[in-house]
């Protein structure tokens, strides 16, 4: 499905990313745990393409995209949800939705029933259509955000921090609607910094460390080896 | 209380080639994030292409054709601007400012240079259609019929342009692309052709300002700084990035433009720099702008 190899990416002259290698299967909920400055969100938005790599490359559905802009990526049904959410403050929630809409084109529009199927992640979006991004609070943004990524008919979905700032019963709520998008067959990507809320999503875990994968298994092994909980923990 | 209404006249047609320069500015800092210093050539472009198609292309040609021909320099300096800004512009994006402002003013003396060698250096005048289109009687004083053209094309321009920015989808997708271009890439909005729109469409702007200014006033080379200053103080007073912003600060510096010319035009330009400074002072924003 999504797989990155050996990539290397850079922020100005520092190197953030040392030859990181991660897979996303089909219908699985990966999660990427680290610390801050780990590189999490350097992955994210080299997959997104919003950085650029020096070396390895990117592949969705055995297609190469290395080289293709974040907007190429988007059309092929990358979805990313980013950890400031990325709400355009003075567009309504509605346009927030409206923009991969228009961009498809009124043959491949979502149409009602696609709709009620996005909405099905958060309903609670409904009830604030007309507010403008300016007015949401953080946990209406995140729902949003979500949402919005939903927009794009997204195979994959990349979720940056969706559980970060958010009090722990509505954490719960955000780890039930990746349930609910895992269900519809869409494989997701998170970054987290939080192992115990990573652990109740994930299919599979990798952890990050100063730029360089330092474990990749099954949740349940992650707490089994100490070296990786150290690290991470700090 | 005639007297009044012909200067409120002259205010509105002032604000409205004003608006249309310092509105084309806005729009392109905007979306862009770049301060298009060029923007003052890019309207006198628009004053020669429409002097040039109307008082040599097509002189002697019956009114209405020159009327339909108005807008070639509003098509000129859009062409222009869509050639630019891939080639010229899109590379310096990720350079730091002080480079896109040394770009954009090396491309203001550049253009004045190409009018220079292409027109000549003496004005080139339209005045045909400015002629033809006779006058109106208010209070006995006749007031030409072109200057309420003028006023109704740069009313009609604000309308037409705030029902696209405002009310279409490509106008929805423009504002998220200038509220967070890393998103709305993330989105699948190809934010390069966005940029050469806007900048197109700006372009188009400042073009039309000169084009429907040339009938009543030859195009002049330096005509393009003298306009760049004038719609800076509009952007300052208004917003620079504000569309509302610029129509607001052209009426205001029309107005205070007439007033000044009718009683105290010694010190005309003092006055509207002075505005600026104190908008600056105390909203350093503008008037309709975001503190960022």
């Amino acid at each position: 499905m999504l797989e990155l190899e050996r990539i290397d990416t850079f922020r100005g002259q520092a190197q953030i990313l040392r030859t990181v290698s991660l897979r996303v299967g089909e219908r699985e909920a990966v999660c990427l745990v680290g610390r801050n400055g780990a590189g999490k969100t350097t992955t994210i938005d080299s997959i997104m393409g919003l950085l650029p790599l020096r070396a390895g490359r990117v592949t969705f559905g055995g297609r190469d995209i290395t080289r293709l802009a974040a907007h190429q990526r988007a059309r092929l049904g990358i979805g990313y949800a980013p950890e400031d959410c990325g709400i355009f403050p003075d567009l309504t929630v509605e346009e927030n939705f409206q923009i991969t809409e228009w961009l498809k084109g009124p043959a491949a529009a979502v149409g009602d029933d696609g709709y009620e199927r996005i909405f099905s992640v958060f309903p609670e979006v409904k009830g604030f259509l007309t507010r403008r991004g300016l007015h949401l609070s953080g946990g209406q943004k995140k729902m949003v955000a979500i949402t919005r990524a939903m927009t794009l008919s997204p195979t994959v979905l990349l979720l940056d921090e969706p559980f970060e700032g958010l009090a722990p019963v509505v954490v719960s709520r955000f780890i039930e609607a990746v349930t609910t998008i895992k269900a519809m067959g869409i494989s997701v990507l998170i970054a987290e910094s939080n192992l115990v809320n990573a652990t109740r999503v994930a299919d599979r875990l990798y952890a990050i460390d100063r730029g360089e994968i330092i474990f990749n298994g099954l949740p349940r092994d992650v707490f089994a080896n100490h070296d990786v909980m150290r690290t991470i923990r700090g | 209380m005639d007297f009044f209404f012909i200067h409120l006249l002259n205010a509105l047609l002032s604000a409205a080639t004003l608006f249309l320069i310092a509105g084309g500015l806005s729009l392109i800092y905007g979306v862009m994030r770049i301060v298009n210093l060029a923007h003052g050539n890019l309207y006198a472009f628009g004053a020669y292409v429409t002097a040039w198609t109307l008082g040599r292309a097509l002189a002697g040609a019956p009114t209405p054709l020159l009327y339909l021909a108005l807008p070639a320099g509003a098509v000129g300096a859009a062409l222009l601007g869509a050639v630019l800004e891939p080639t010229l512009l899109r590379p310096f994006y990720k350079r730091a400012e002080e480079y896109q402002l040394l770009v954009t003013f090396g491309l203001l003396m550049i253009l004045g240079d190409v009018m220079h060698f292409v027109w000549g250096p003496y004005p080139l005048s339209a005045s045909a259609l400015w002629e033809n289109s006779g006058s109106v009687s208010i209070a006995g004083n006749p007031y030409p019929n072109y200057n309420l053209v003028v006023i109704a094309i740069g009313g009609i321009a604000a309308a037409f342009l705030w029902f696209f920015v405002y009310k279409t989808r490509f106008g929805v997708v423009l504002r998220a692309t200038s509220q967070n271009m890393r998103m709305a890439s993330a989105l699948g909005v190809d934010v390069n052709r966005m940029y050469v729109q806007a900048f197109t469409l700006g372009c188009f702007m400042a073009g039309l300002g000169g084009a429907i200014i040339v009938p009543s006033q030859s195009a002049v080379l330096d005509m393009g700084v003298d306009a760049l200053v004038l719609s800076f103080i509009v952007v300052v007073i208004g917003g620079l990035g504000s569309l509302e912003g610029a129509l607001v600060g052209a009426l205001i510096v029309g107005v205070v433009r007439e007033a000044g010319i009718a009683w105290f035009p010694e010190i005309e330009l003092a006055v509207l720099y002075l505005m600026a400074a104190a908008v600056l002072l105390v909203r350093p924003a503008g008037l309709f702008g975001r503190a960022t």
